[in-house]
């Protein structure tokens, strides 16, 4: 035995449910970073024997070959080869099978036997096999395949203590296991796995899987694409609806805080930097937490249901247009959420030039980082009231009609890049489509908790600084009585030069002062207006207590306010992802020119924008 | 007889009889073997498509469903499948 934890790793084909059992065996033990080099995401976690000895889990990126086709997929070859830089070899395999999908998971398996690590094959999902009809004999497959074959259903854990178990025991068996022979072409492959598969099924009765039957109303060609519909503006209403009493909670949190740090510390330069500075900007942002959750928690409902494939069926006839493929609508859907995970989704793109168009239309998706901007404004300057008697309010339609921009905006630009300088041959397209399954509570509260804590944790470091810098810039140098202490400081005066440039499209002082300090995200723009405020507010008992909306509304036009929403829309104001741009594509090339054509058509949209409704009178 | 799996009706299985392997690139082939489509194999082609374009076909092929390009379905001769299950 080892006396070093033991490395065991999880492998198997897409939609296995290893992430499920991943999940199960190391509960909220998991740690996510990405392998040195690459953006592929790695995701470690903890688990104990029965005994209470340590071992250490890694999930890799699913595959159907130790031939890749993308780069997660090499991840993952490379590990069970120990190949990778910068990991060790894993000590011993748990292979996850379907095992309603025996005939074609079993062809991976044979490969990943032949490596001749100590193994164990867990026969996942069990209990939905036999919703299917299928009654398996493990036994029969465990002496067949000559390793330990054990029974699990994730979801439930159940097999979860056997199946350590029984890696436990291949681990400290000394002899070198009979590693099986794998045939070496791909005929070969498949009939050994359909003979395999075949032997280890004991009855197969047809039944008409629900599966099928939903498809025929989700896949319709017309209905499938108004369900999607549907369920996109569903979601984004939601993303309003639910959200108000929690945010308005935390507000009132943020608020509580502020009057009991003013009522504990004595007045100085300290307490000022607190209460305008740190709580005032990092409260401005958190506030949105509860719709950043509510985006999340549709993103992954529909990922974990299957559906997600579905929609990217339905689109991917509208994305073959423009040169892309349906492959690209689950990155840019997770863009939505945020643009990082949304490129780093692409690497599951195989065709190159494909991958690259998504990666620079990534950013034109609406991410949840650019809600606080927009729902700030919405709320201050779009009246809260329904549509023509509907129950579809003026808010949610403004926000559905930005997110639309974003998307049209996506496939114009990728129609000229796949014609121009992403210039290739059209994108293939090929996908397993899961079967439909009950999300499970515990992997999406998982996953709501790790987006949760990113958000928080950047809006404690990042937007906590940023804010606090600005706090001091603003602040100093102290203007002289009369004037406006924000337009005195150092940062009001290189607001004030930036001015210049935004004035033509009705941008007024506020704006360019945000725009700076939301380089490094956008949501920087609201809490650096709220700072901004907090110090002009200064002393001022009434216009403290004014929102901030309200504080705008009494000082930009409307037209001002649609010509900024419009330039969010398209404004690249985020280094995280820049920076992961740059790293995906291998140098600066491509992050710059994003960057350059997303501030063009950023201030273009928004000067169309001011000029139209100046024209309307709304100026 | 033999078809092209593109123009094959919705909702009946047929057989894989010959595949155009030049007519692809070496990774479109093996992935497409990776999902178990060679010859031999029976595969029902189910859904085709939205109102956007008749792009892309999903089958189903044993107890997985996957998704083609028309453009992929196009070089795959398919013929009727003689036995019981073809009524199915």
């Amino acid at each position: 035995m080892t006396a070093a934890i033991p490395s065991i790793a999880l492998v198997g084909n897409p939609n296995a449910g290893k992430s499920s059992l991943f999940n199960a065996l190391t509960g909220a033990r998991q740690k996510i970073a990405n392998y040195p080099g690459v953006t592929v995401e790695r995701k470690a976690g903890h688990a104990s024997f029965a005994d209470g000895r340590p071992l250490s889990l890694i999930d890799l990126p699913g595959t159907y070959s130790l031939t890749p086709a993308s780069l997660d997929e090499a991840v993952t070859r490379d590990v069970v080869l120990g190949r990778q830089e910068g990991e060790k070899r894993p000590d011993a395999l748990i292979v996850v099978l379907d095992a309603a999908n025996l005939d074609n998971h079993l062809c991976f398996a044979l490969e990943l036997l032949a490596l001749g690590l100590p193994t164990v094959v867990a026969l996942n999902m069990l209990d939905l096999a036999e919703r299917d009809g299928l009654t398996l004999d493990p036994e029969r497959l465990s002496r067949e395949l000559g390793v330990p074959v054990i029974p699990t259903v994730a979801v439930r854990k159940r097999g979860l203590a056997e199946l350590l178990e029984a890696i436990d025991g291949a681990i400290q068996s000394h002899q070198p296991r009979e590693a099986v022979v794998a045939p070496q072409n791909d005929t070969a492959l498949h009939q050994r796995a359909r003979a395999l598969a075949k032997a280890a099924i004991v009855t197969e009765t047809p039944v008409r899987r629900w599966t099928q039957r939903l498809d025929r109303i989700v896949l319709h060609p017309v209905a499938g694409l108004l369900i999607l519909l549907a369920l996109m503006f569903v979601m984004f209403q939601a993303v309003y609806a639910w959200a108000g009493p929690p945010a308005d909670a935390l507000e009132a949190g943020v608020g509580v805080l502020q009057g009991w740090v003013v009522d504990t510390l004595p007045e100085n330069f300290v307490r000022d930097l607190i209460v305008e500075g740190l709580l005032a900007g990092v409260g401005a942002v958190v506030v949105f937490l509860p719709q950043i959750l509510i985006l999340f928690l549709f993103i992954l409902l529909l990922e974990a249901s299957g559906y997600m494939t579905r929609a990217a069926f339905l689109m991917d006839g509208l994305m073959a247009k423009v040169g892309l493929s349906g492959r690209g609508f689950i990155p840019l859907l997770s863009s939505f959420a945020c643009a990082v995970p949304g490129i780093m989704a692409t690497r599951a793109i195989p065709d190159e030039k494909d991958r690259l168009t998504t990666i620079l239309i990534a950013p034109l998706m609406t991410c949840s980082a650019r809600l606080p901007v927009y729902a700030l404004i919405i709320a201050a300057f779009i009246p809260d009231r329904g549509v023509g008697g509907t129950g579809i309010g003026l808010q949610g339609l403004v926000l559905f009609g930005l997110y639309l921009s974003g998307i049209v905006g996506a496939l114009v630009v990728a129609f000229v890049l796949r014609r121009t300088i992403a210039k290739g041959n059209a994108a293939g397209f090929m996908m397993e489509m899961p079967r439909y399954q009950m999300p499970q509570w515990r992997d999406i509260a998982l996953g709501l908790w790790q987006r949760a804590w990113i958000f928080l944790r950047r809006a404690g470091t990042i937007i906590a600084m940023t804010t606090v810098v600005l706090w001091l810039l603003l602040t100093f140098p102290q203007a002289p009585e009369g004037q406006s202490q924000v337009e005195y400081s150092a940062g009001g005066r290189i607001a004030s030069a930036l001015e210049v440039v935004v004035k033509p499209i009705g941008f007024n002082h506020d704006i360019a002062l945000a725009l700076i300090p939301a380089m490094a995200a956008r949501e920087v723009a609201v809490s650096a207006m709220a700072t901004a405020n907090a110090i002009d507010a200064d002393g001022d008992e009434d216009a403290m207590a004014q929102s901030l909306g309200q504080r705008l509304q009494g000082k930009w036009s409307l037209a001002t306010a649609l010509a900024f929403l419009a330039w969010f829309v398209f404004a690249p104001q985020c280094i995280s992802t820049i920076a992961i741009t740059r790293r995906e594509t291998n140098g600066w090339k491509w992050p710059m020119f994003m960057v350059g054509y997303l501030f063009l058509l950023a201030y273009a949209a928004a000067g169309i924008t001011y000029w139209t409704a100046v024209a309307f009178g709304l100026g | 007889m033999t078809a092209l799996l593109d123009k094959a009706t919705l909702g009946v299985a047929v057989r894989i009889a010959r595949i155009d392997w030049t007519a692809m690139t070496d990774d479109e082939g093996r992935r497409l073997r990776e999902f178990g489509l060679m010859e031999g194999c029976e595969v029902t082609p189910r859904h085709r498509g939205s109102i956007f374009s008749r792009d892309p076909l999903a089958l189903t092929i044993g107890r997985m469903q996957v998704i083609i390009r028309a453009k992929q379905a196009a070089v795959i001769e398919v013929e009727d499948v003689v036995s019981e299950e073809g009524a199915a």
